[in-house]
């Protein structure tokens, strides 16, 4: 291809804006907690992993797994036996929140309450 | 065909396994079936849907080279460079490298393509006219001055960055609606944009109007006898 696109010789990435790694405080409310007692049984040896991707109405999305390892970088929480992984990159996000469970036929499930949001989009799995 | 230089144009590369995931996350159009070969437009928004850089995305395989606007290329880059978090997307700024040109007028059969014509790339984005861009080594004069070429916008009603396609316009108002899927998932200022298309309420439109006819503020490319405006 004929433009330049700088990929044979070494071109420096443009600057990053790299947020700084907090120390994440969390907390899971009762039902939240009773949902993961029903999803992990007694093995405790998985984790949820509690992350943020870019994109949703809002620009960024939540994404909850349950997960054995990640190879993102990561602080582990305790709470009540419960492993929570919390992405390094995305702790400026995450901090204070808690993790809560709705219960309801339409738009039910974990759901984030979050103190760092400035709005978040109608299905709650969106924040900016 | 005319050709004239396109002087605000930049380049970056976006590099990553999730460079397109992270475009389609972020941006109106749907890009995430994108595949090598092809060149596609879409616009960045912000929460209130309003214009951050309208985008056009070549797909060289192992990477994206996109297209963006000098003027406006510190704005986007603070608006998606927080967001990059833990996902594997590196971009790099390489406009110094290259030179751009549109060339116009001509009738692309093979829009959504590119292809490589005497040393310059030539993106195929609409029927009426074609992105290029070529090392600096390579000669690409263009042919028109810009008044022309503004004059032949009026005439076909294309929106340009910094007359239509600015930070105060919304897409479908600045007229770039073939920009907007309709059913592709969730970005940012989707919600506005979703909610404007299915009430019928778009509120201001890209009109071509003759001179004197508007209020001169809604004009926002004049023309010798034409102009276009933004207008209800």
């Amino acid at each position: 291809m004929f433009m330049d696109c700088g990929t044979c010789e070494t071109s420096g990435p443009v600057q990053l804006m790299t947020p700084e790694v907090v120390n994440v405080n969390l907390t899971i409310s009762s039902k939240a907690q009773e949902m993961l007692v029903d999803a992990f049984g007694d093995d405790r040896s998985m984790a949820l992993l509690v992350g943020v991707l870019s994109g949703g109405c809002s620009g960024y999305m939540y994404d909850l797994q349950i997960v054995e390892e990640t190879d993102q970088s990561c602080q582990e929480v305790v709470i009540e036996g419960f492993r929570v992984l919390v992405p390094n990159a995305s702790s400026h996000l995450l901090d204070g929140i808690e993790i809560d469970y709705v219960d309801r036929l339409m738009g039910g499930g974990f759901r984030i309450n979050n103190p760092n949001a400035e709005s978040s989009c109608g299905c709650g799995e969106s924040f900016a | 065909m005319p050709r004239v230089a396109y002087e605000d144009a930049s380049l970056t590369v976006w590099q990553g396994a999730d460079a397109l995931q992270f475009i389609d996350g972020l941006s109106s159009n749907k890009m995430v079936d994108m595949i090598q070969g092809e060149v596609r437009q879409t616009v960045f928004t912000t929460t209130k849907a309003k214009i951050v850089d309208l985008a056009t995305v070549f797909h060289m395989g192992d990477f994206l080279a996109v297209q963006l606007h000098t003027s406006q290329l510190e704005r986007l880059l603070k608006h998606v460079t927080p967001r990059i978090l833990d996902q594997k997307v590196t971009i790099v700024d390489v406009t110094s490298r290259n030179q751009f040109c549109i060339e116009y007028g001509i009738h692309n059969t093979n829009v959504g393509q590119f292809e490589s014509l005497d040393g310059v790339t030539h993106g195929h984005v609409d029927e009426r006219y074609s992105l290029l861009i070529a090392s600096l080594d390579v000669e690409t004069k263009p042919t028109v001055d810009q008044a022309l070429f503004h004059e032949w916008r009026i005439e076909n009603q294309i929106p340009w960055n910094g007359f239509e396609v600015t930070g105060k316009n919304h897409p479908l108002s600045a007229g770039l609606n073939q920009l907007v899927h309709p059913a592709k998932g969730c970005y940012i200022g989707q919600e506005i944009l979703a909610r404007m298309i299915s009430r019928g309420r778009q509120g201001k439109k890209l009109t071509r109007v003759e001179n004197n006819s508007v209020d001169e503020k809604f004009i926002t490319t004049q023309g010798q006898s034409h102009s276009l405006a933004i207008i209800r």
